[in-house]
């Protein structure tokens, strides 16, 4: 089943004179369950490919459906529903409200939620469980490491069970070690049907994806998912 | 964890920005709470000096008589001898409403005097209201106080060469020169001024008072109000009003109250601008966080609830201290002017006035940048730092 469908996605920024392409067209589709990674230059559209994915920044022209939903036929309020319900997001770094524990962190989108307190931290503190914090709780961000930060930002991204997760380099700034522990946790949501949308830098991260999407100039140059691309892909 | 929290644990873990954005706040509050409320203990003062300057009030014996005079010039008729007010009759004044805007009394007696074969004015006066009465007198020596004192008119120093310590014989009773009045260009300086009981016995008229004049505080009531209720405690006199002596005290006080809201306008706008240029630098600069919250799904409304909710709670909390802190600078800076005699006194009006404009102001300003950062696409409020 098709999860993530984009068809002939443009997004040009303005600044004054200048006019950048960042997405040229792009069609693409993800099925459900897929680890995709994408990969690219610096400047290739990578993140922007995940912010029009994500319902943060409108395209030019193109649609977005996600489970069906027109994501930019949505009202601007009903659209940030949509983000709460459906989506999960991990930025690079500084993306943790820094005056709330690790805890409070990943209650946040609970917090506009109908669920009774006991309900929403009984949800939060099993998901930083599962993201092997479970004695960080109280730790605000600038008391926990980078890769722990990170992980309290995978724990935020998926407490609300959203059926798709977008990460943009959330290895970016950890060492080696750590990235893969990051990649580890991933991988284990990936096997238990997460579906995963990852922008990444770091050719070690590969190995993790079922297909990966090399982006250039705001087009797809090479996906190892499509069947006539390269005929042993397709087996 | 609802959004009430976010923001308690926003002021409860950042308390140095909190504190910093209070004091800010603060700030402006207490600049206007102190000029306003030092204007306001200034006009008080002032308006009290203005009332304390002279009678505003005459009370003389009722004629049945029509008056035949114009401008001091008598136009014939048999001037009859005055009728005099009965001096027990004054305690009636203690007993109108208005009491406690009557600030003095002055009652006189008059009558016309031998002395070293001339006739002469003698004015018995009580001491003590007399001198608050006519504040610009100016005396050489000192003024009366009892027994038989004399305080000599400018004319009548010049006319008999008198000097201080001179003894004069009055009517057949020796009386002692304690003071000279400096010319004041007005019937005062054809006088002699003795104490009041001394001048009654002298003049054949104890118990009598020729005429009375009142200072009246009058910014609560209008002097026509004292005027009737004075009238009617006392019917065998009339009573009446020195209308350009109030024009002219309302007159400077209206000066005076228009140059203070001058000041106050000024500096509330400059108080308003203070709060609203720190509330909107202390929210522009959490655009990034805006964004984090819009990107995991929370509403306009729910970024716009936390901000305000924000705002509202440093807004009133500065509005409390910076009242406290104002009252506080007016009490500390109120001995230093004016020659200490203005007082502070509580204006509820104000405090209230200043935590709730310090409401307002702080979310309005909040309102705007909050609205902006709402406003614009998340990924684009991600990308602020
Ligand atoms: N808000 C913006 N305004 C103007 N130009 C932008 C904006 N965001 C991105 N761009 C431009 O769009 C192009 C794609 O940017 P994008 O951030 O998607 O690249 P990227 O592949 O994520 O790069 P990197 O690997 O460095 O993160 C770049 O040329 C960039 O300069
Ligand atoms: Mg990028």
């Amino acid at each position: 089943m098709k999860l993530i469908n984009l068809q002939e996605v443009t997004k040009r920024y303005v600044t004054g004179a200048d006019c950048v392409t960042a997405l040229d067209k792009l069609t693409l589709s993800v099925k459900e369950g897929t680890f995709l990674g994408v990969m690219g230059p610096s400047g290739s559209g990578k993140s922007t490919l995940l912010s029009v994915l994500g319902a943060l920044t409108r395209p030019t022209s193109g649609t977005v459906t996600i489970d069906d939903i027109d994501v930019y036929g949505l009202a601007t309020e009903k659209q940030a529903d949509f983000r709460r319900e459906y989506l999960g997001f991990i930025f690079q770094s500084h993306n943790l409200i820094p005056y709330l524990s690790a805890l409070e962190n990943v209650m946040l989108p609970l917090a506009v939620s109908k669920f009774s307190s006991a309900e929403k931290r009984r949800r939060a503190s099993a998901m930083l469980a599962r993201v092997g914090l479970p004695d960080r709780m109280l730790h605000l961000p600038q008391q926990l490491s980078g890769g722990e930060q990170e992980r309290v930002a995978i724990a935020r991204a998926l407490v609300n069970n959203p059926p798709l997760l977008l990460a943009d380099e959330p290895t970016g700034s950890l060492d080696t070690a750590t990235s893969r522990q990051v990649m580890e946790l991933l991988a284990e949501l990936h096997r238990s049907g997460q579906t995963i949308v990852m922008v990444t830098h770091n050719r070690d991260n590969l190995e993790w994806f079922d297909r990966t999407v090399y982006l250039r100039d705001g087009l797809v140059e090479k996906d190892t998912g499509k069947s006539d691309c390269s005929l042993s892909q397709a087996m | 964890m609802r959004l009430e929290h976010i923001v308690f644990h926003n002021l409860r873990r950042r308390k140095g920005r909190a504190i910093f954005l209070v004091i800010g706040l603060m700030i402006g509050v207490a600049t206007v709470v102190t000029l306003l409320s030092l204007t306001d203990a200034l006009s008080m003062h002032a308006q009290h000096e203005l009332e304390n300057f002279g009678a505003n009030i005459i009370v003389t014996p009722r004629s049945e008589q029509l008056n035949l005079n114009y401008g001091g010039v008598q136009l014939g008729g048999v001037n009859l001898v005055p009728h005099e007010i009965e001096q027990v009759s004054l305690v009636n004044i203690d007993s109108i409403p208005n009491r406690r805007n009557v600030a003095t009394i002055g009652p006189k007696v008059l009558g016309t005097v031998e002395m070293q074969g001339q006739r002469v004015m003698m004015m018995g006066v009580d001491p003590v209201a007399e001198f608050k009465l006519k504040r610009w007198w100016s005396i050489a020596g000192r003024p009366v106080e009892q027994g038989a004192e004399l305080l000599v008119g400018d004319a009548l120093v010049k006319r008999f060469g008198l000097a201080i310590g001179d003894t004069l014989q009055i009517n057949g009773q020796d009386f002692t020169v304690v003071g000279l009045l400096a010319k004041t260009g007005s019937q005062d300086d054809q006088l002699l001024i003795s104490p009041l009981s001394t001048a009654q016995s002298v003049l054949g008229k104890e118990g009598k008072i020729s005429m009375v004049e009142i200072a009246a505080l009058c910014h609560d009531c209008p002097v026509n109000d004292m005027v009737n209720q004075l009238q009617q405690v006392l019917p065998e006199t009339d009573v009446q009003a020195v209308q350009q002596v109030v024009k002219t005290r309302m007159h400077a006080l209206d000066q005076f109250r228009l140059f203070a809201w001058g000041v106050a306008v000024t500096v509330v706008i400059i108080g308003a601008l203070l709060v609203f240029v720190t509330m909107m630098g202390a929210i522009s600069e959490r655009t990034r966080e805006i964004g984090i919250f819009r990107a995991i799904g929370y509403r306009r409304r729910h970024v716009l609830h936390l901000v305000l909710m924000e705002a509202a709670i440093v807004s009133v909390l500065a509005g409390v201290m910076g009242y406290l802190a104002g009252v506080l600078a007016t009490l500390a800076a109120l001995p230093l002017l004016d020659g200490g005699k203005a007082v502070w006194h509580l204006n509820p009006a104000l405090a209230v006035a200043a935590v709730a404009a310090a409401l307002v102001v702080g979310l309005v300003a909040a309102l705007q940048p909050a609205l902006r950062a709402s406003r614009l696409e998340p990924s684009e409020a991600l990308r602020a730092l």
